[in-house]
């Protein structure tokens, strides 16, 4: 990838704000490919990565607030934010069309992002000229 | 595109292991090859006779054993590890080989994947 190549990404994460550097550093990576010309095809959240997009997350108010953060990011560059339907279900993170169909008391996925299948990643691999990985444990 | 997918740690302590398994079955469906390489304690995935029923967890060597079926090319065990772990070859599941792991099997694909 020279300098003046323009790339597209896709942006996997799959360690959770709070417990890993994994959002910030995807977010970093995020706006500077941005800034120099790149495309940020798509963010997928799976795994802990899936906390990310809970509107429910309340951080002391001189922390960053990780999800607001990117989710400015992803509706400002038009960029689809989806979490791994299997992942977020486990853990907790569920849209109004999951909250009926599991017949649940609330829902608290954040907007822009999306609950979608693993098969938007596979996606991604095909279409991104790079998909990364932003893990959170070792 | 080429995936190979490594899972370096053993089962049932973590899900990110079963996660990288789901990533593997979704690129399978897809009809996108993909193999997987077990390497350090993550070998303990395709030892023969696992019975996890005492912690409340589904058996990965069923899954495992499914991979073929689904389309995954290859399941590979790093051999040193293997030999580290006490895993001879007649105890691997069906349709898991040994391998060398090595930067030449891991730079003969198009995407390596590493589970978290």
């Amino acid at each position: 990838m020279s300098e003046n190549t323009h790339n597209s990404f896709t942006l996997v994460i799959t360690g959770a704000p709070y417990t890993t550097q994994a959002p910030q550093t995807a977010l970093a990576f995020a706006r500077a490919a941005i800034a120099k010309g790149h495309t940020i095809d798509r963010i997928f959240l799976y795994g802990d990565g899936v906390h990310l997009a809970s509107s429910l997350t309340t951080p002391p108010s001189d922390e960053t607030h990780w999800p607001n953060a990117w989710a400015s990011f992803l509706s400002a560059n038009r960029v689809p934010g989806v979490a791994c339907v299997a992942s977020a279900l486990r853990r907790g993170l569920v849209d109004e069309n999951e909250q009926k169909r599991h017949e649940l008391t609330s829902s608290n996925l954040l907007a822009p992002f999306e609950i979608a299948g693993l098969g938007e990643w596979v996606e991604g691999n095909i279409k991104s000229s790079k998909t990364l990985y932003f893990h959170g444990g070792h | 595109m080429t995936t190979l997918i490594v899972i370096d740690q053993a089962p049932y302590g973590l899900w990110a292991g079963r996660e990288a398994l789901d990533m593997a079955f979704s690129l399978a469906t897809f009809d996108q090859p993909v193999s997987l390489l077990f390497t350090g304690a993550g070998v303990n995935w395709l030892r023969k006779g696992q019975t996890p029923d005492a912690i409340e967890q589904k058996s990965v060597e069923r899954n495992l054993s499914a991979a073929p079926v689904f389309g995954i090319e290859q399941l590979l065990a790093d051999e040193a590890s293997c030999q580290r772990y006490g895993l001879s070859p007649d105890e691997l599941i069906d349709g898991a080989n040994m391998a060398r792991g090595s930067s030449g099997l891991l730079a003969s694909y198009t995407n390596v994947i590493f589970s978290n």
